[in-house]
């Protein structure tokens, strides 16, 4: 019998990760907000501009239940490291 | 008929059921077997091209083909006749209103819950009388199964992986209901929503399982209880709003009408008798705090309510529009209430059942 597979194709190999920056000094980092825990994102923004030296790109998603918008996720793809997934 | 899907030659019917498991194609029941001749069957019963796609699905994108959406129907028990309400669900919950991305992988445990209406509810099968929310009916087990297949294999929300539910819902196999509409006094929900009378169409609302709330006596008795059970503190309404669904049984709503009662003065009663005080919510303490505070400052919680003073009552929704009720289950004392995900999302959606030569 033939029987057909009820999932999508999976998608082409993605594009290979940057490599990590060795240091935060110097480094600019996305950082994305998730819009759920502001106060604790403001806070990690901060230590890692004023601790670590790094440049912090702050990037806001509308809501944090919603998927990023594209250009969102395009300025994010252009710093050396992104920081996601901030919740409670 | 073309179709593009992947297939496999297997001649042994128990190896075939284990590789469904194996390659993780299963929601942890076995499955009908999706043979090329029972896909066609519903492709063709509905008419429509089965390259069309309804958008990707939500977390992972997979493609919600009819082609794609027919297989995984056929695995969750679908007849050809059932294919048309699996395609509206579909097309509702993948509604930006609804926003299936957050409802798929929020660690909260709702699911969106699929409501049939119409005279195809009779027709097919569709439960709405005892035992609404459990087992024993076919279209209710097949459509309401078809979904989660489709959201499983397409969407990728599977647990431990997208789905971030950490207590998560039995519907999560199946939760589908249809109104009850011969022994219901009021008008249904899809016309309530814009619908024609007589017209099929199917609602999706995202929402924890169904809460019983004993409901007997005169109607300022039932929705004494009925607006108690609506505010509990531990529901995501009372702290961030959102939609929320009641379920009466007929002989509830039949009470109601009989003294006079209309739906919309049982919403209105409900959405000014179920609040809390800002004292009781706040006793909850600050993690619900910074949310209400978040939702504020995101324009999602009214700023009518001063939540600086203590004597202020909450409601449990931000309009009365926001409280769905439905008429479903046996004539008894029991009526069910079954909050939903808060101002996140999940919101109803109701699209209608596109029937061929209809």
């Amino acid at each position: 019998m033939e029987i057909l597979v009820p999932v999508w194709p999976a998608a082409e190999t993605p594009r290979p990760p940057k490599t990590r920056p060795r240091l935060l000094a110097g480094a600019t980092i996305a950082l994305v907000d998730d819009n759920l825990d502001i106060p604790f994102t403001t806070r990690l923004e901060a230590l890692l501009g004023e601790r670590h030296g790094a440049k912090v790109e702050r990037l806001v998603k509308p809501s944090g239940t919603a998927p990023s918008p594209r250009d969102l996720i395009d300025g994010a793809a252009g710093a050396h490291a992104a920081i996601v997934g901030i919740g409670l | 008929m073309n179709l593009v899907s992947e297939s496999l030659s297997l001649d042994d019917y128990e190896q075939a059921v284990e590789l469904f498991f194996e390659r993780g194609w299963t929601d942890g029941l076995p499955v009908v077997l999706p043979t090329r001749k029972r896909v066609e069957a519903l492709i063709a019963y509905a008419g429509r091209d089965p390259q069309e796609s309804l958008g990707p699905v939500p977390p992972k994108g997979g493609e919600a083909t009819i082609e794609k959406l027919a297989i995984n129907a056929v695995m969750g028990g679908c007849r050809p006749e059932h294919f048309p309400v699996v395609l509206a669900a579909m097309e509702a919950m993948m509604d930006p209103a609804h926003n299936l991305n957050g409802v798929s992988q929020t660690t909260h445990m709702c699911v969106s819950l699929i409501i049939v209406n119409g005279p195809i509810a009779r027709e097919l099968g569709f439960n709405s009388r005892d035992g609404v929310f459990g087992n024993g009916y076919r279209a209710n087990a097949a459509v309401g199964r078809a979904v989660r297949l489709a959201l499983w294999n397409l969407g990728g929300a599977v647990p431990w992986d997208t789905d971030k539910s950490t207590l998560s819902h039995p519907g999560e196999y199946a939760f589908c209901i249809a109104e009850e509409e011969e022994d219901n006094p009021w008008q249904p929900l899809h016309v309530e929503r814009g619908c024609d009378p007589g017209s099929d169409a199917v609602t999706v609302f995202a929402c924890e399982g169904p809460h019983s709330v004993f409901c007997y006596g005169t109607p300022e008795e039932m929705l004494h209880v009925l607006a108690d059970s609506m505010c509990s503190l531990g529901n995501n309404n009372m702290h961030v709003m959102g939609q929320t669904l009641v379920t009466l049984n007929p002989l509830n709503a039949e009470e109601f009408a009989k003294r006079g009662w209309s739906k919309q003065d049982v919403r209105l009663y409900l959405w000014e008798h179920a609040r809390r005080p800002l004292s009781d919510v706040r006793a909850c303490g600050v993690v619900h705090e910074q949310f209400r505070k978040m939702e504020r400052d995101a324009g999602r919680y009214p700023l009518r309510y001063d939540l600086d003073n203590p004597t202020t009552r909450l409601p449990v929704t931000q309009a009365p529009e926001d409280i769905h009720i439905v008429v479903a289950g046996g004539r008894s004392y029991f009526a069910a209430v079954l909050p939903g995900w808060g101002g996140f999302g999940g919101f109803a959606v109701t699209r209608p059942v596109r029937r061929p030569g209809r």
